[in-house]
């Protein structure tokens, strides 16, 4: 049937189609105010929503495979506090500089004075021994000049920080042997030390992690995992509480298990890294939950103790991190997990309260890393590799760090440009530019759940494509000093609250001035 | 907040089902005939379509605005592409004469 008929004013039909066509535009105003509610919303901040475990959320069944993650292709070197350690290594780097301040590179490293594991070390790593130099002779000393003319700039972001850093003077270290100090409760205000009780049995080891891993989370542990102790990743020397002459060739009996937890830097305040985000944040946070499950585990009656940023390290934490399952090592070397990507600070007890352990997990990081490139890209001081594997690194000793084939970082370099920058100290762009530090929001969601599921490699690469070409980057010499290129860029602007100029009455300069 | 809450949902479901009645006039006007999987078809466009707003959205929340832009951008240029091909299913089958009411 053929309708022929004109009418003067809108007919139903046209009634109905323009009725249609503005109902589009408002539903896509209306998913434009939407999505921006829910890119913006509290919630999606992972691991600051709440204290509950409904913040690990990322379902590991799939993705899970017998261990262990790591396993060794060479002899195995345990990790030294002098050496590998950064803080330790260019400690007695300092002490050995300032005592020979007319020492260069040129010298023989033997006539630094600095203890022979280090010489060794320098030997082995000669960039690092570079690095050190460099920190010491040229970066502090420009730092501290630095900070004259800006550091007014930054006068809140250090304040704000200076406030978890305070706290560690209230969180306990370990001040006597593990064969000692793990075995005594944690209580202040008691005239002496009380030894911990007989052990509470549990029903069995599942029903002793699912209680461990639900107090974590209570604690504040946005991610908990348990694995066995393995010593590969306990530090050579340098217990805590322990005396030179202790025996560190064999663990302690008691370190059988090693729970690791994980918690967030805040979401908007990373992002401002290298200058004004802090990571004491993270750091405060996570050692203060694992503090409080030393005490859970040593009410219970079993010796534990607790390995954290704001304490001590007893070991290194990322290998038991990924052996636990939390998540997959990355290009820089640490933990990327699914929920946090990049943005997850550890800290680890180990007991030997017996408890069924976790799978280690594979949820395409490694091929991610490979492709992606752009912490290494991002990076000041070229301490990433830019190689496109782990296997064809091209520093110290190839892909392979005392024994287990992985990714690391020069970590000289990546300390020499914590000690240029402003603000609270270190770096944490590249924890700020990977893709997987995202809010948990449903396109982040989308990929995270896609991406390990896709074995072409489809999703990967477009995410790539639209991570690298939709999202804006200042160039790597941006965030270095001014003088050397760069205006102390930040990847994002701080947040509201750190902008010294609108809270502060004193006189700033801003280093991103023309 | 009435961005995200039920009542947001349930207007937005209302202009969904005004947007489907409007299509349909508009069909019925250019002769299609619109069998189920050309719904299904045209169902599908706008959801990709409606997607690069809500992403658009999402990703200013985030701080991430002009991120937002350019990924609209493409979900627009690829739905413009996709329009020209479902425009060419749509009209499958379709009735010579227009309808002009
Ligand atoms: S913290 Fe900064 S300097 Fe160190 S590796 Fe990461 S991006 Fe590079
Ligand atoms: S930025 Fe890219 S390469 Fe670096 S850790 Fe993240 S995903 Fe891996």
């Amino acid at each position: 049937m053929t309708e022929t008929a004109v009418k003067s004013g809108p007919s139903r039909r046209d009634f109905l189609k323009i009725g249609g066509a503005a109902a589009l535009v408002v539903q896509a105003g209306g998913l434009v105010a939407a999505g921006n509610v829910q890119g913006s919303s509290a919630e999606t901040y992972t691991g600051w929503e709440s204290f509950n475990p409904a913040t690990q959320f990322f379902n590991r069944k799939p993705f899970e495979f017998e261990g262990p993650a790591h396993l060794p292709v060479a002899d195995v070197r345990r990790p030294s506090h002098m050496t590998d350690y950064v803080f330790g290594r260019v400690a007695t780097f300092q002490r050995a500089y300032e005592a020979n301040p007319t020492w260069t590179p040129d010298d023989p490293v033997e006539d630094l004075g600095v203890p022979d594991p280090l010489v060794a070390f320098y030997k082995e790593y000669p960039e690092r021994l570079e690095w050190d130099y460099r920190t010491f002779s040229e970066t502090i000393p420009t730092r501290d000049e630095d900070y004259k003319v800006y550091g007014n700039y930054y006068k809140l972001a250090d304040a704000y920080s200076s406030g978890f850093t305070a706290h560690a003077a209230y969180l306990p270290t370990a001040g006597s042997p593990p064969e000692e100090s793990d075995f005594m409760e944690m209580q202040r205000n008691w005239p002496e030390p009380k030894p911990i009780g007989d052990p509470v049995p549990f029903k069995n080891e599942e029903k002793a992690a699912e209680f461990i891993k639900e107090v974590a989370h209570r604690y504040g542990a946005t991610l908990v995992g348990i694995t066995r102790a393995k010593i590969d990743y306990f530090y050579s020397e340098g217990w805590a509480g322990c005396p030179e002459d202790y025996d560190y060739s064999k663990l302690p009996e008691h370190w059988q298990y090693v729970i690791v937890i994980g918690v967030p830097m805040e979401w908007d305040t990373v992002l401002a890294s290298p200058q004004a985000s802090t990571s004491y944040e993270g750091y405060d946070r996570v050692s203060t939950a694992a503090v409080r499950l030393e005490g859970v585990i040593k009410n219970l009656g079993y010796p534990a103790r607790a390995s954290t940023p704001m304490t001590y390290y007893d070991m290194i934490v990322p290998p038991f991190a990924i052996e636990a399952g939390l998540g997959e090592v990355s290009r820089p070397g640490y933990c990327i997990t699914p929920e946090l990507g990049s943005n997850c600070r550890l800290a680890a007890v180990v007991t030997n309260l017996p408890m069924a352990t976790d799978k280690p997990i594979k949820f395409g990081v490694e091929e991610f890393c490979n492709s992606c490139k752009i912490c290494a890209e991002q990076c000041p001081s070229g301490a990433i590799s830019m190689a496109d594997s782990p296997d064809e690194q091209e520093w110290g000793t190839g892909p392979v760090l005392r024994g287990y084939k992985h990714w690391y970082i020069n970590n000289g370099a990546c300390y020499n440009f914590w000690r240029e920058s402003m603000g609270p100290l270190g770096c944490r762009l590249c924890v700020a530019v990977c893709p997987y530090s995202r809010k948990d929001n449903w396109i982040h969601q989308l990929a995270r759940e896609v991406d390990p599921r896709d074995p072409t490699g489809i999703t990967r690469e477009s995410l790539l494509f639209m991570q690298k070409n939709f999202f804006d980057y200042p160039e790597a010499v941006e965030y270095r000093r001014v003088g050397s290129g760069g205006h102390f860029a930040s990847y994002r602007p701080e947040p509201a609250f750190l902008h010294a100029e609108d809270f502060l009455d004193i006189p700033i300069t801003s280093p991103h001035a023309d | 907040m009435f961005f995200d809450g039920n009542i947001f949902w349930l207007f937005m479901g209302i202009l969904t089902v005004v947007v489907g009645g409007g299509f349909n006039e508009f069909a019925k006007s250019r002769g299609w005939t619109l069998t189920w999987w050309k719904w299904a078809l045209a169902v599908v466009w706008y959801i990709i379509f409606m997607m690069g707003f809500y992403a658009w959205g999402t990703l200013i929340g985030e701080n991430e605005g002009s991120a937002g832009f350019r990924f609209f951008l493409m979900i627009a240029f690829i739905s413009a592409i996709l329009a020209v091909g479902l425009w060419r299913l749509l009209a499958i089958g379709s009735s010579k004469n227009v309808n002009t009411q």
